[in-house]
């Protein structure tokens, strides 16, 4: 047999031992195709069609759920990484968020600011204003708060009492006030452990206060007057300064607080 | 002149022990323009303020007072301290905040200063009362029946006072803006200043922030700057105060 790479021609027999011993001729197609090449046809051919469609189909299937366990690996790597994940989530709200105004203090020019935050809050007016004076609070205790305050609840409970005030018992009215018989007291009940950890001095404790004053001042119109205790008890001062003994009236201390500068004018004094 | 101002401020104090208890209604003299007022808040088992772990407020109350005390008396003023030690009264305790302004409404003072520290803050806190202003307290029941009666009530003396009040606010706070102190001004809530017949300011002192350094209220020149600046700002202010309308004079209720 004669094999040429490339060309494919009819020869024929006898010198092979294969080959018939006498008479007869045998003509051999040698294909004109590689060697390789040719093995592979040979073989081909000698593989039955369904084993090769099934051949097919095998493979196809493998390829296929090699993509599908690459996919449920990532699927199976992101829900590990989302258990170990320790950022808290966001507390289940009943309500939508709506916009507050704030009343900032910053204590390095004794100003008060008004800033709106975006806060869900209960309906109940008392534990609305409970929590957004809470929320406040919160403001205070980030480490870029402009007034500094110790982190923890502040707020124990907010009492919102109707003025005038009436002593039933003995039959008359309480007036809390010989002014502003309108509207509402709120009765601002603070956590002894929020006075206690309170920095000291003048400023530092009247921005707290107004501040708060502020805040209820521009979120709840119903309120005429603010009073606190601590403890559910009347306290002096907030933390040996402020008085806390007075109820103040439920005013916008952004003025009040930002109106007074130094005139450098010598007649008079700055209102 | 230092036992001088003792003595004044034992025969104060006497002469408010003598009126406990009373309400009384007289009319106010002129005041001396030539008298001020200094109280060094605190004092006793009230440290106020904690400045640092070795100091409290009080100690820093006193330290500037005395400081201011002396420039004072240099330039002609006389000057009653309700505190010139830890403790000032017979009895071993600090006179009460009643006593305190009780103490400088006697004296017609021409001013009255209110000294305090802080650890927190910036530069100088200048407070006034607020009386006059939409801060001013809610006036509770029967308080107006005492001003129907003819005395002011103890809570409201500041009332007559309070324009003069912000007037040597400002007169000071500008004296300590030229003197490149950081300077906040406001109505504080605070007693004594409400009981005061006088003009009368708060003047906190807190740590000094400029910087990368932060000068602590301990610091003694700091605080011989601002002494110096409200001590200027005072013989300004002495030749500008006005007399207050005739007014009473208020007592406190419980009797000093």
């Amino acid at each position: 047999m004669i094999f040429r790479r490339g060309q494919g021609k009819f020869k024929r027999g006898g010198s092979r031992k294969d080959e018939p011993a006498e008479g007869g001729t045998l003509a051999t197609f040698v294909p004109r195709v590689p060697w390789r090449k040719s093995a592979i046809v040979q073989f081909e051919r000698s593989i039955p069609r369904y084993q090769k469609v099934l051949f097919y189909v095998l493979l196809a299937g493998t390829v296929l759920m090699g993509f599908f366990l690459f996919y449920e690996r990532t699927q199976a790597r992101d829900r590990l990484a989302a258990q170990g994940d320790a950022t808290p989530l966001f507390a289940p709200v009943s309500t939508s968020t709506e916009s507050f105004t704030l009343d900032l203090a910053n204590d390095g020019d004794g100003s008060v600011t008004s800033v709106q935050r975006q806060i869900a809050l209960p309906l109940e007016p008392s534990v609305r204003a409970r929590a957004l004076l809470e929320r406040l609070m919160a403001e205070y205790a980030l480490p870029e708060a402009k007034h500094p305050l110790a982190s923890g609840a502040a707020v124990d409970d907010v009492f919102l009492l109707k003025l005038p005030i009436v002593d039933a018992n003995s039959d008359t009215t309480t007036q809390a006030s010989d002014a502003g018989q309108e509207g509402e007291l709120a009765v601002v009940n603070l956590r002894g452990s929020f006075v206690n950890q309170h920095p000291s001095g003048v400023e530092v404790e009247m921005l707290t206060v107004l501040s708060m004053i502020g805040t209820i001042h521009a979120n709840f119109a119903d309120i005429t007057q603010v009073r606190f205790l601590v403890d559910g008890q009347p306290k002096e001062t907030l933390a040996g300064h402020a008085d806390l003994g007075r109820v103040y009236p439920s005013v916008d201390t952004t003025a009040i607080a930002n109106q007074m500068q130094p005139t450098g004018d010598a007649s008079g004094g700055s209102q | 002149m230092h036992w001088i101002d003792g003595r004044l401020t034992r025969a104060v104090i006497a002469a408010c022990a003598l009126t406990a208890g009373y309400v009384s209604a007289q009319t106010a003299p002129a005041f001396n323009r030539e008298m001020v007022v200094i109280d060094a808040a605190h004092g006793g088992p009230d440290g106020g303020a904690r400045i640092n772990d070795h100091l409290e407020e009080k100690e820093v109350t006193l330290a500037v007072a005395g400081r201011l005390r002396s420039l004072l008396v240099a330039r002609g003023f006389t000057v009653v301290s309700t505190r010139s030690g830890d403790l000032e009264s017979r009895s071993g305790l600090p006179l009460t905040s009643d006593q305190r302004a009780d103490a400088a409404n006697r004296a017609h003072a021409v001013a009255c200063l209110v000294i305090h520290a802080s650890a927190s803050g910036n530069g100088v806190y200048i407070g006034t009362s607020p009386i006059g202003s939409a801060l001013a307290a809610v006036p509770q029941a029967g308080s107006q029946a005492r001003a129907a009666g003819g005395a002011v009530p103890w809570d409201r003396a500041q009332e007559g006072y309070i324009s003069q009040s912000l007037g040597l606010a400002n007169q000071v706070g500008t004296a300590l803006s030229r003197a490149k102190v950081p300077l906040a001004m406001g109505r504080v809530a605070m007693r004594p200043l409400d009981n005061l017949m006088c003009p009368a300011i708060s003047i906190e002192i807190a740590t000094l922030h400029g910087g990368s350094d932060a000068t602590p209220v301990s610091d003694e020149d700091y605080q011989q700057r601002v002494a110096e600046a409200i001590a200027g700002a005072l013989i300004l202010w002495k030749n500008q105060a006005e007399q207050p309308e005739s007014v009473t004079i208020p007592r406190p209720e419980g009797g000093a």
